[in-house]
This record gives C-alpha cells, structure tokens and sequence, in this order.
C-alpha cells in the first residue's frame, strides 16, 4: 500500500519535473555558486558510469569486433592460435548455394545445414512473432476493459514468461510426448500423434511453446503502453462519430506507435536467436527439423569446435537481424504520430 | 487508473448484445488463462506422483509423495545442493551487480551534468540492438584466454551490466524531482552523498522490481551457463536439468521434479511480488 501511495507521487512528479526541464538549468547554476568547475563534474559523471563502460567495452563492444575478425580467421582451441583464412569459413558455411542445385537445401537438411536452418528461423520467427504480438495485443486490450479479477488474469498470463527456457522446454517435451498429456486429450478425438518425434510437426510443437510463453511478455508491455493513451482522445473520436475499428485503429494502434516498434524489434532478435528451448527440447532433432541458425553456430563453435565457421555464420545472421531491425526504425519513422 | 472503454455517456451496459460480449470475453480470457497455467499444474501433480503417466496425472497425482526429490537428492552422480548453491551464486551476484553499475549509469545519466552524457545514454540504449547471439563466440574465447571458463567470474562479469536496467533506472530517477538534489547539495553532500542518501532510498520500488527481474532472468538463464559451464560440478539448474533429461527422459516424476526445483522459487517469486514485476516493466514507459 506504501508502495501505491508512493508511485502516484512519482507519477504526479514527471510531469512537473519536464515542465522546469530537468535539472539541468537549476544545477548548473548551484554548481557555479558553489564552485564546483566543470573538470570536476566530468570526471565525477565519468566515474559513476565506468563500471558500465569497462563492462560494455570488455565483454559487448569488443567481442562485436572481435567477432567481425575471427569470421575471417581460423581459430585453434588447442594452441589458442588463429590463422587468416579470408573468405574461407563463408566459403565452406554457404556452399553448395541453395540457387546452384533448385534450393534443394530447403527442403533436405544434408544438402547445407546452413539453408536448413536458416530456413527454420525463418519459419519460426514468421510463426510466432506475429502470433506473440497480436496474442499479447489482445489480451491487453481485453484486460484493460473493466475486467473482475484482472490480477488473476494478469498473473496467469504472465507466468509463462519468468520460466526458464530450459524448463519449459523439458515440460513441453513431455506434454507433447507420444504418451504424453496433450495425446491423453486429443486421443478420443483420434488426432493423437507424436508432435515431438515427426520432423514435420517438431518445429510447430517448438513455435506453440515459443507463443505461450511470448504472450505474457508483450501483454505487459501493451498494457504499460495502453495507460499512457489520454482518455481525451477516445472522446474526442467517438464526438465525431467513429466507430469502434476506427477508434482503435487511429486512437489506440497509432498512439502505441513506440510500443509496437519496441515490441516488433525485441519479438523479431528475440526469434533470430532462439536456441536454448530446441537444444533442451530435442537437440535440433529430428533430423535436424529444430536445428535453428543460432542452435547451429552453437554446435558448429562449440561441440566441434568449429570457432571461425560459427563466427561466419553469426556474422551472416548479425546482417539479417540488423537489416530488420533498421527495416522497423524506418518504418516506424513514417509512421510515428504526435499530440 | 484503468480508464474503461465503456465508460462514456450513452453507453448501454445492458441488453443482448453487451452480456453475450461480456461472456464472450470471459471465455476467452479464461480458456487463454488454462493454456498457460495447465502446464505448470501438470509439473506440479507429476513430480509428486510415484510413477506418473498420463492418464494419472491429468488432473490430480493418483498417488502422492516426495520420492521424486529424494531421490534425485540421493543420487551420487546429481550433485543438486552444488547445482543450487552454484545458481544461487550466479543469480545472486548478478543482481548486486547489475543493481550497483545499473543505478550509478542511471543516476549520472538522470542527474548529473557532464560532457558527452545524452550521447552516451544513446549509445547504452543501442546496445540492447545487438543480438546477443554475436558475442557468444568472441567472449567464450576471451574467457579461454583468461583461463575462466568453468569459473564463477568468467560466468558472472560478462552479465554485470544491461543497458535495459540503465534505462530503467534513468527513467525512474529523472522522475524524481531536482530539488531534493539541489537542497543536499546546499546542505554540503557531495554527489555520492546526494546519490546514496537522497535518491537511492527513493529508487527502492525500481530497484527492488529490476532486482527480481534480474534475479529470476539469471536463475533461468540456460544459454549462457551452458556455454561457459562445462563441468558438472559448476553447473547451474538450467544447464543441469539438460543434462539430466538426456540421462533420464524416460522417468517422468524425476524429470518433474527437477523442473520443478527451478520453476517453484519463480512462482513463489512471482504470485509474492506481483506488482514489482509488472511495475519493473511499465516502469521503463517505452518513451525512448
């Protein structure tokens, strides 16, 4: 109750905080009374965000480099040597192409595990990033009516989303078995099959867990999102007249403007990059049907050692993620509305 | 707080056409609700039944008892207090950490006037644009070097920052007002001073629902630990619980049980704590 209380205050105190804009103008001029000089402000600002630099360069800004040069590198675990190979690692990752023998290598996983698994994220993200957004979407627009019980409702929602990977995918594993919980059910109705073991139905089983567990995530967001949409807004649409699609479409979707470009980019890396869940969930099998392109790189550097070909591949999977990610900003930059 | 969008003048709340939309949405809601919890009930009736299968554990265990836990608590080659104690210790010194570098970036980044800062808050926030997946190589490899693979350290350091918690805290403490900051300063604190006695208590909601989120990220972070833990003894319950599925898939209540071990603190966390998780993530506003 104490915490309520005192997260209205806050609330109340942004807004009049950004109408004296910051704190910038007020401090400067105490500074300046007191004689604090801008060397020593520098350097105390400096070292309060330190930690976070050294982090950030040792372990995110340097290995992104890093990463670019072993691409072209072939790297020795054992002698902890590498040796410049040029375009070989992309070479031997991408050949056969999939245009050379009629993209023979979507459709069977030996022709180029590469494509085949390339092909699986794909399928995957399409799958479940539109399916995660607009099942997160709904639900928040369902409990941000006058709904009894909504913390319930909430609460179940979001339960998914806390659980690990790895549990999740162990629980699902189970439930989809051939004599598993799911079959118990569907049995009777003679569509009982083992969705997990078919590598025609292993993925699919992979993307129904992947959405359970992604619509919670996005329901939060939607829901924080819904809040700040003045309620002005839907009464100024319904004075003129409109209907309940149009309202949503040009009050509700255009306001949530910056929650749908943050929601889109997270879902679409969060989708490139799926691996845990089809490692636990039955090792990229069968027969390579799970096998994602960041479940491959992890066997390819890490269970053989293959460092220089794994950082190729994740190069070329880097440039895919970022094209959809600039793909989006400019997206939403055309789209971007303001009050 | 949550405005309605019936609430407006001439809205009819009875008649055909509201009840049988009402219950629609009800049943929605609730069939959407079962989906995700049903899973969770079910690891929870089979890893206290005795030997489960389907048709028994569907809705309640036919049988119950804690056989599961003792044994895999009794097995020579599952050394689970290690795992636990090592889970702890990752999650745990993630969170202090990720808390201290995350609220003093945030602070700076909210309250104090130095050269570069709007540039760098910037490029903090880009960096939750790359994929992590691009760094998994390079940084296992700088681990080699350091000889900290299998360690505490090369598992924990390179988790010790994130630009989402930064942001976060920005957020939180730009909220609050400068006055407070000015009037310290006046009083003669210096600005560790100000940070740490005057708007660090006030940050507590946001710290205590960033910790929670931090926390129970790492405790089920399976991809990392399973990259840099390759023995046994340093496993965390993630990575264990692959292992042990590969070992012993075919038992289904030990299997249960030992997802359970992981699941249960983050329901307890969860239904404890509720509004500090939704709040740590309402809290970061999506304003940019």
């Amino acid at each position: 109750m104490a915490y309520d209380s005192q997260s209205d205050d806050t609330e109340a105190a942004v807004n009049i905080d950004e109408l004296r804009d910051g704190s910038d103008g007020t401090v400067a001029r105490l500074k300046r009374r007191v004689g604090i000089t801008e060397d020593q402000s520098n350097l105390m600002g400096f070292l309060f965000v330190a930690p976070n630099i050294a982090v950030f360069s040792i372990f995110l800004l340097g290995p992104v480099l890093y990463a670019f040069y072993l691409a072209f590198m072939e790297y020795s675990i054992l002698t902890h040597e590498s040796a410049y190979v040029g375009l070989e690692n992309f070479y031997a990752v991408m050949q056969p192409y999939p245009w050379e023998n009629g993209f023979e290598a979507l459709r069977d996983p030996t022709t180029n595990t590469w494509w085949f698994s390339l092909r699986n994220t794909f399928v995957y993200a399409i799958g479940t990033v539109p399916l995660q957004i607009l099942g997160g979407l709904a639900v928040a627009l369902m409990l941000d009516k006058r709904v009894r019980a909504k913390k319930a409702y909430r609460a179940a929602y979001f339960m998914p989303v806390m659980l690990s990977g790895a549990a999740a995918a162990v629980i699902w594993r189970w439930l989809l078995a051939d004599t598993g919980i799911i079959n118990e059910f569907l049995r009777p109705l003679g569509l009982a099959h083992n969705w997990a073991g078919d590598p025609s139905t292993a993925l699919g089983a992979i993307m129904l867990m992947a959405v359970w567990g992604g619509i919670g995530f996005n329901m939060i967001l939607f829901l924080a999102g819904l809040q700040n949409i003045p309620q002005e807004l839907y009464d100024a649409a319904r004075i003129d007249g409109s209907n309940r699609w149009q309202r949503f479409r040009h009050v509700t979707w255009a306001n949530l403007g910056n929650t749908n470009f943050f929601v889109i980019v997270m879902a679409i890396i969060g989708a490139f990059q799926v691996f845990g869940i089809a490692l636990v969930f039955e090792e990229g099998g069968p027969f390579y049907a799970t096998t994602t392109a960041v479940l491959l790189i992890y066997q390819r550097a890490f269970e053989e050692n293959y460092f220089g070909e794994g950082a190729a591949m994740a190069m070329f999977l880097f440039v895919i993620i970022f094209a959809f990610s600039y793909w989006q900003y400019r997206y939403r930059k055309s789209e971007e509305v303001d009050y | 707080m949550a405005r309605s969008s019936y609430e407006y003048p001439g809205y009819e709340r009875e008649g055909p056409t509201y009840w049988s939309q009402t219950v629609g949405l009800y049943l929605v809601l609730t069939l959407g609700a079962l989906w995700m919890t049903a899973p969770f009930w079910w690891t929870i009736t089979s890893a206290f039944s005795a030997n489960p299968t389907a048709t028994e554990v569907s809705f309640i265990p036919a049988e119950f008892t804690f056989n599961n836990f003792i044994e895999l608590y009794n097995r020579d080659n599952i050394p689970l207090v290690r795992w636990f104690i090592n889970t702890i210790i990752f999650a745990g010194s993630v969170t202090v950490f990720n808390l201290t570098f995350d609220s003093l970036a945030g602070y700076a980044l909210a309250r104090m006037d130095f050269w570069g800062r709007d540039k760098l808050f910037l490029a903090f926030i880009s960096t939750m644009m790359i994929p992590g997946m691009i760094t998994l190589i390079p940084v296992y490899l700088i681990l080699v070097e350091l000889g900290w693979t299998n360690t505490y350290q090369g598992l924990i350091l390179p988790l010790a920052a994130n630009p989402f918690g930064i942001f976060l805290l920005r957020q939180h403490f730009k909220s609050l007002p400068a006055a407070l900051g000015d009037a310290a300063k006046i009083d003669g604190c210096n600005e560790l001073q100000t940070f740490y006695h005057v708007y660090l208590p006030l940050a507590k909601p946001a710290l205590a629902a960033l910790g929670i989120f931090t926390f129970m990220g790492a405790w089920g972070n399976f991809e990392w630990p399973v990259i840099v833990m390759r023995e046994t003894e340093m496993f965390t319950l993630p990575v264990a619980l692959f292992a042990v599925r590969n070992q012993y898939f075919a038992q289904t209540g030990l299997m249960m049980a030992a997802a359970l071990i992981i699941v249960a603190p983050v329901i307890i966390a969860f239904l404890s704590a509720q509004k500090y998780f939704i709040r740590g993530m309402s809290l970061s506003g999506m304003k940019g």
